[in-house]
């Protein structure tokens, strides 16, 4: 306790001194404040991305392990390649399901394609392929490629990845169209086939399988497809105006018994973790995957959006280590000239007893309080000047984040926000508005938590000085060059 | 081989008697015994209650060369109730034979035995700020405190646990002829001779067994030095203390009970080998 007042009783009598060290300290103090705080939300920012991408897994070919026994440039060749294309073993909506029946896999969605003919309307006369290419259904798409239309269905909304990158946009669409568009015979079409046939919203299409058998769908929506090339497209369309959307039990209500439909199906899973694709892959496997098929996921296009917000993390982190540095230096001068001052009073106290432990600690609690007032006013006047620095710092990127995702919603023609995008969507685009609504609030307990352990190392290397000098200083050598 | 030689002065105690001074001297050793004109011994002579025991106490400076000792094969008891001087010329050791005393530094060589136990196995700063007080040439008092906080310090050091220090620092201060009102003034504010009568208070704060005082009187005039001298002759006749000081004064070895010479290491060395 004595230690405790003895502190306190040096820390009043060298005012000067003290308000120096207050003052290096608070300006350290305010500088890791302000970087901590842009550095804890760009860290927000990246978690955030990373969260806006679910975590995504699809099934792929394993190309490379296809071709590996083939010679690609003879007729022989590519003959064999296509044989053994043929022969992978194909998988539907029921392996899907189970596929999904994993401790790996949060959720999952499809999209379910089958070619069909026009009964009232008419295809679309364009030189283009309306194929599903790299289709995994039962005749991999080889038998749309004889038929007028393809019909599309998607589970959700979080399925329709063309949308979501902006590749197609809709143009016009029925009120409550987000309301039964997942739920019976309801289709989007492409701008030019309703141009091409005069259709226009709720206006009724028939379309006819091979067998001649006739399926009635009402337009809600009309969509455009963006030839802008910025335009990052996924789409497995290479032009979609004979393409129809509808949804997924649409597609398994025709295909369902009909043996000579061939659907194409394309499944994506949203995992908890990219550390568990081999092992997710191994299951699918056992539960009867091909082996030509691998999982891929979209991890690296989930990273490739954050390279800014990582570049000022990476700055952040360099400004705090260099002002820590400089700032440990200035305070270990400071306090060994401190000591070099005191070294009458070190002397006089060890003479009458005080041990050297007792004594570094009255020097380390002269020390923590001084750095604890300066560390809490720091702390004060960085949270205030924290978010406009780092705001500034983030204002092009939350800008394009909020344009992004406004673009999204765009897509879907305005109202998909009420229908389980906001805060949900599975983006193949940008975070939600929502994620950076809470960059101002920069300067949290986690932030002052690390200011604390920053202040505690500073003391430490300042302490080390007086920790040294009173480990070396003779008292009696210290009183005889006084006397 | 020894070296004895044996000297009668008289000289005038505090009370005004006549003192009979004998000298003894064993190679680098002077040990005085004083009786007074009564021929009252008991408390000089026959007392052997030891409390401190220097014992061939050795002492070389850690970057001196293999033979060049500060201090050499020096062997002196000291007793409860005696008042000693350790006299001798300017780089005999006599600093060093404090340091070595108050535990501020070990013997290279030998040992000091304090009330039974080697200084080796105690807890010096224990020791110092328990069984010894150290009062100094320059009083060393810190000096941005005042009197009675320099001496509650101590305390605190020590570990005291007493309801009100400070006046108890008011009551030591009283003792070694100190007023309350210096209580509260800084020790810059006080004279060398008040300075040192805080420091010899510090010094007693905690009660020690020991009292070893460095040069105590040598920044103080005459009348002071004899009145801080007196203080010394009380802790120690009638408090029962063991009062070491290191002086090169006259006036203090006449005073103190006994006197101890330390000679120069060489000096010596020259005379062993005679």
């Amino acid at each position: 306790m004595f230690i405790l007042k003895n502190a306190w009783i040096s820390i009043k009598r060298n005012k000067g001194r003290n308000i120096l060290i207050g003052i290096i300290i608070l300006i350290i103090a305010c500088a890791c404040t302000i970087t901590l705080a842009i550095k804890n939300t760009a860290v927000d920012l990246i978690d955030s991305y990373k969260s806006a991408y679910d975590k995504e897994v699809t099934i792929g070919f394993d190309r490379a392990n296809m071709m590996k026994d083939f010679d690609p440039s003879g007729a022989e060749g590519r003959e064999g390649a296509r044989e053994k294309f043929d022969n992978i073993a194909s998988f539907g909506v029921s392996d899907i399901e189970s596929f999904a029946d994993s401790k790996y896999i949060e959720s999952y969605y499809y999209t379910y394609g089958v070619g069909l003919n026009g009964n009232n309307i008419e295809k679309a006369e364009i030189e283009s392929n309306n194929d599903m290419p790299n289709g995994f259904g039962h005749g991999k798409g080889n038998n749309m490629s004889s038929t007028d239309f393809t019909l599309t269905g998607y589970s959700s909304l979080d399925a329709m990845n063309e949308f979501i990158s902006g590749a197609y946009t809709m143009s016009e669409i029925a009120d409550n169209a987000w309301d039964i568009a997942f739920d019976g015979n309801y289709v989007f079409i492409n701008e030019e086939l309703a141009t091409f046939n005069s259709l226009k919203l709720n206006d009724k299409i028939k379309l006819e399988d091979v067998d001649g058998k006739t399926y009635e769908f009402e337009i809600i929506g009309i969509f455009k497809e963006n030839d802008d090339d910025s335009v990052e497209s996924m789409s497995m369309f290479s032009n979609s105006v004979n393409t129809i959307i509808t949804n997924t039990d649409a597609v398994i209500n025709i295909t369902n018994g009909n043996e000579n439909l061939k659907p194409s199906i394309y499944p994506t899973f949203i995992i908890d973790s990219y550390d568990n694709v081999d092992e997710l892959q191994k299951e699918f496997y056992e539960k009867g995957l091909d082996e030509n098929f691998i999982l891929q996921t979209n991890e690296e296009l989930a990273l490739s959006g954050v390279s800014s917000i990582k570049n000022i993390n990476s700055f952040a982190t360099t400004f705090l280590v260099i002002t820590l540095i400089i700032g440990g230096i200035v305070l270990f001068v400071i306090n060994m000239i401190n000591i070099r001052e005191r070294k009458y009073e070190i002397g006089v106290l060890r003479t009458i007893g005080i041990s050297k432990l007792k004594l570094t600690m009255q020097f380390v609690f002269e020390l923590v309080i001084v750095s604890l007032v300066a560390l809490i006013l720091g702390a004060g006047i960085g949270a205030v000047c924290s978010k406009g620095v780092s705001n500034y710092l983030l204002e092009s990127e939350i800008n394009s984040s909020n344009s992004k995702s406004e673009e999204i919603n765009k897509n879907f023609g305005g109202l998909a926000n009420r229908h389980g995008l906001e805060g949900g969507m599975h983006g193949k685009g940008m975070p939600v508005v929502e994620a950076y609504d809470s960059i101002d609030a920069v300067v949290d307990i986690t932030v002052l938590l690390e200011l604390l352990g920053i202040g505690l190392i500073l003391v430490l290397i300042s302490s080390i000085a007086s920790m040294v000098s009173i480990e070396r200083f003779s008292p009696l050598t210290i009183l005889k060059e006084r006397s | 081989m020894t070296n004895k030689k044996n000297v009668n002065y008289v000289s005038k105690d505090e009370l005004g008697k006549n003192v009979v001074h004998k000298k003894q001297i064993v190679n680098n050793e002077k040990i005085e015994i004083k009786d007074n004109e009564k021929g009252n011994k008991e408390k000089n002579t026959s007392s052997k209650n030891i409390i401190l025991s220097i014992k061939n106490a050795s002492y070389r400076y850690s970057d001196a060369l293999k033979d060049d000792y500060a201090l050499r094969n020096v062997s002196f008891d000291f007793e409860s109730g005696k008042i000693y001087a350790i006299r001798g010329r300017s780089g005999t050791g006599k600093t060093t034979l404090l340091s070595l005393i108050s535990g501020l530094e070990k013997c290279t060589e030998g040992e000091i035995i304090f009330d039974g136990k080697s200084l080796k196995d105690m807890n010096l700063d224990k020791y110092r700020n328990s069984d010894i007080g150290i009062v100094f040439q320059s009083y060393n008092l810190l000096p941005f405190m005042t009197a009675s906080e320099n001496i509650i310090l101590s305390m605190d050091a020590n570990g005291l646990k007493i309801k009100n220090k400070k006046e108890k620092a008011i009551e030591l201060m009283e003792k070694v002829g100190l007023k309350e009102s210096y209580a509260n003034r800084k020790v810059l504010r006080l004279s060398g001779g008040e300075q040192q009568r805080v420091a010899i208070a510090r010094s007693l704060s905690y009660n020690p067994k020991m009292i070893i005082a460095d040069e105590p009187t040598g920044n103080l005039d005459k009348q002071t030095e004899t009145e801080i001298l007196d203080i010394f002759k009380k802790l120690a006749h009638e408090e029962n203390k063991c009062v070491i000081i290191v002086t090169h004064s006259g006036n203090v070895c006449d005073t103190v009970d006994v006197v101890y010479d330390l000679k120069n290491v060489k000096e010596v060395d020259e005379k062993n080998k005679i």
